[in-house]
């Protein structure tokens, strides 16, 4: 029983099979289906109440969540970086683009208004709200026990394996790019250098890769076969989800409770 | 009951202009290790497909003659049932990976997951099989990362983990060195002495020689000899077939070349070792007595 | 002017050493087997040959050019490596384009290139695949295709890792025909294999590994009659090897031919 080691299965690596896994973090450690109604209130929320505070206000819960549960480093790297490349891209989209009374500057073509400017503003952050509430739920989560919840509450296994299987699929063509890579370098073909150099390899090897992938699933439905994946029996699972106590599925209710009713109560006021 | 009943089977893989088997009539008993040799596209695998019922389930084609499993006809078994009793390894690690899994432990878990076993008994299989197979090191590797030696070990766990009453085993050592596939071929010799019936496709012929009861040697999708081992191993169709023999029956056939015959045909080295020392031991005796 | 690694050191980036002080030389058409356990650190150092990978420590020079200053690729046209899995290697839609492929990036002449693809087709013996999609194809027959992708270069050494592995007998038969060609062409072939028929019969120099260090270098006899080799490297002796050792008659017995006489 070495490889079950009590000491090895409490690693905080969510890899542990004898046992429940626990992060050592409340926050980690909550059902994976509260962490997503309490995120899908706050966020909620942030919508609802009038831009753009309540969509900045969002934001920075989150991140709050994040330093509370101990991901606070990785979630604000991943999120700093969608807010580069996608917030301020949409942002720019539409301060240029959109008509208005008051042009703030003119640039050739570009002729950017302060109505641009706001509207931009406000749909991005609205893009940021929602794309942060999905990062920190994936940094939160591991998506097996995600899918492990949704199963449990009564999702076909066929349905989680495709979402699974394609997460996988992600993986495994980065590394097969890479392993092309290296067979490329092996006979003779230039990756390493400059821009042009790494294109003029790395674009032939794109559509293999994709159909190698492709080809693989045939074999891949038989070796699920071979695992009685369709065996008809109900699944039983090795991971198993922490029990969510009471105190934690109250915290969830009333947080979702007090979500809905700070948005109702602003509907009735307006 | 017998295990696999197939009379005058001939198969043709759709698109294909070839039969891949070719009027193959074939009795396989229970309860007993089965070592099928022949050379690359002799029909090793497609019997293999044939017997797990990949053919006609999942491998379009033409089917003729009639395949028995248990006794039933191949095309009555409900296809999730025939995947519970007959455990299949395939030959290529490469593909025989779950995909959904990070840790080996949960890989290997994940066939007796689907055959709703209850969690204290999975894990429990699962750490027997590994330290069976000596990967225990491996448990927590993601299996999408291992060598294909390692994943070779990992497929062929996963298997064997879910206990079935019948395995068909192809080429289960191609990636490993020659410790492990001892170490692969003694737990097949393992799972034999606890009733399963096994059907395992493998060029080790050293191997096959010492553990397999019976052999089928197969060229150009048909069955050529079908038999107890060592007198399959001794016939001229292992010739006919290229497949090699074990080097001590080919040291037996030189002896027999130079006229110092042993008088039998030995297929594995304890068996020649005896006849070789019972030979050495009558010389020295001729010996003294001369002297 | 051989592939030299003086003193190799190689450890992958979770800082597991897998290459710990390993002193080789591969001479120009020369053959020899690397032998050991897996995990031994056969793959690392054939892949420390080919530029592949590079040294943390010590030198590897290939024609006395280390592999250090130059990128894989240009080692890589000298010192050809064909993957263990062909799957990691071949990726083109159908034969012709995967054997096409260097002569294509390099941009040689069509009659040169014709020249080199007939040489590595005949040579591997997948003449009737020319138009295949290697993924359709057997697993033996992708891996002669990955063989015949690397001999279209010009390279005067090739790493084979596990070529044996799931071959039949025509399939061995076709390998050591090949290798034969190569040697006679003067091109060094570096065999990693767990096949220890193969290695008796057609690698008169063997190099056993065992925990990233080489522990032999020498004939397959040597290494054979070594019994403080093959424990370390977990290798097991030839069948006839082995009944000759236990009946007293030889310790460097490795073929048939080799006990046949010492037999009453």
């Amino acid at each position: 029983m070495s490889a079950l080691s009590p000491e090895a299965a409490s690693a905080p690596s969510g890899g542990t099979f004898d046992g429940v896994v626990s992060h050592g973090n409340w926050i980690r450690d909550m059902h994976p289906l509260n962490v997503a109604v309490v995120l899908a209130s706050i966020s909620l929320l942030a919508l609802a109440t009038p831009r753009p505070v309540g969509l900045v206000s969002g934001c920075v819960a989150f991140l709050g969540i994040a330093v509370a549960a101990g991901v606070g480093g990785s979630f604000a790297r991943l999120y700093a970086k969608l807010v580069v490349g996608v917030g301020l891209v949409l942002f720019v989209l539409r301060a240029a683009f959109v008509h208005g009374n008051h042009v703030l500057f003119e640039l050739g073509p570009l002729a950017p208004t302060w109505e641009g400017v706001r509207e931009g503003t406000t749909f991005a952050l609205v893009v940021m709200a929602l794309c942060g509430a999905l990062t920190l739920y994936f940094v939160l989560v591991p998506m097996k026990t995600f899918m492990l919840a949704l199963e449990l509450k009564g999702m076909p296994p066929q349905a989680t394996y495709i979402l699974l299987a394609s997460f996988q699929a992600i993986t495994d063509l980065g590394r097969s790019a890479r392993t092309v890579m290296d067979a490329q370098k092996s006979r003779g073909i230039e990756t390493e250098g400059n821009l042009w150099v790494r294109a003029r390899a790395f674009v032939p090897i794109l559509a293999p890769v994709f159909i190698t992938a492709l080809n693989q699933t045939e074999e891949r439905a038989i070796a699920l076969d071979a695992r009685a994946f369709n065996s008809g029996i109900p699944h039983t699972h090795v991971l198993q989800l922490r029990p969510a106590p009471a105190w934690e599925r109250a915290a969830t209710a009333l947080t979702a409770a007090a979500c809905l009713a700070t948005i109702g109560a602003g509907l009735l006021w307006t | 009951m017998d295990l696999a009943t197939l009379r005058d089977v001939t198969f043709t893989y759709a698109y294909a202009e070839m039969p891949a088997l070719e009027g193959v009539t074939l009795q396989l008993q229970r309860g007993q290790l089965y070592g099928v040799v022949g050379i690359n596209g002799s029909g090793k695998s497609t019997l293999c497909s044939l017997l797990r019922g990949l053919i006609p389930h999942f491998h379009q084609g033409t089917l003729e003659g009639t395949v028995e499993i248990l006794g039933k006809d191949l095309g009555e078994w409900d296809a999730a049932e025939l995947s519970r009793t007959i455990g299949c390894v395939f030959d290529n690690p490469f593909t025989q990976i779950s995909g959904i899994k990070d840790t080996v432990f949960e890989e290997i878990a994940f066939g007796l997951e689907n055959l709703g076993v209850s969690r204290s008994d999975m894990l429990d299989r699962v750490t027997s099989v590994s330290e069976q197979m000596g990967i225990t090191a491996l448990l927590r590797k993601n299996p999408n990362e291992l060598s294909g030696g390692q994943r070779q070990k990992v497929a062929f766990a996963s298997i064997i983990a879910m206990d079935s009453e019948v395995l068909v085993i192809d080429e289960p050592t191609s990636q490993l060195d020659p410790q492990s596939s001892h170490a692969v071929f003694e737990i097949i010799a393992d799972l034999k002495a606890r009733g399963k019936s096994i059907v395992l496709v493998e060029h080790k012929i050293d191997l096959m020689a010492q553990f397999a009861d019976r052999l089928v040697v197969m060229r150009s999708g048909e069955v050529v000899a079908e038999g107890p081992t060592a007198q399959v191993l001794a016939s001229p169709a292992m010739d006919a077939a290229d497949v090699p023999r074990p080097e001590v029956t080919d040291l037996a056939f030189a002896l027999e070349a130079v006229g110092k015959g042993l008088g039998c045909v030995p297929v594995t080295r304890r068996e020649a070792e005896a006849a070789i020392a019972t030979r050495m031991r009558g010389t020295q005796i001729h010996a003294d007595r001369v002297a | 002017m051989p592939i030299a690694l003086h003193d190799v050191h190689f450890a992958y980036p979770d800082s597991t050493p897998a290459v710990k002080g390993v002193d080789l030389t591969v001479e120009r058409g020369e053959r020899l087997a690397i032998v050991g356990q897996n995990g031994a650190g056969k793959t690392t150092t054939v892949k420390l040959m080919n530029g592949l990978l590079r040294p943390t420590r010590g030198t590897v020079t290939v024609d006395g050019m280390s592999t250090a200053t130059r990128t894989t690729a240009q080692v890589a046209r000298q010192v050809g490596y064909v993957f263990q899995n062909p799957d990691d290697q071949v990726f083109a839609g159908d034969v012709e384009a995967e054997l096409t492929l260097m002569p294509r990036y390099l941009r040689w002449d069509a009659a040169f290139t014709a020249e080199r693809v007939a040489r590595a087709v005949e040579m591997t013996g997948i003449g009737r695949y020319f138009g295949s999609n290697p993924n359709d194809l057997p697993f033996p027959v992708k891996k002669f295709v990955a063989i015949a992708a690397i001999l279209v270069g010009t390279c005067d050494y090739v790493i084979l890792d596990e070529p044996t592995a799931g071959l039949d007998r025509p399939g061995t038969r076709q390998l050591v025909a090949m290798m034969d060609r190569l040697e006679d062409e003067g091109i060094a072939v570096v065999t990693i294999t767990h096949d220890m028929r193969f290695v008796a019969d057609v690698c008169p120099r063997v190099v056993a590994m065992a925990d990233g260090t080489v522990i032999a270098d020498g004939s397959a006899a040597d290494v054979f009659a070594d019994d403080d080799v093959l424990v370390r490297s977990q290798l097991q002796r030839l069948e006839v090897a082995q009944l000759a050792r236990n009946l007293n008659l030889t310790d460097r017995a490795t073929r048939i031919a080799d006990v046949l006489p010492l037999i009453p």
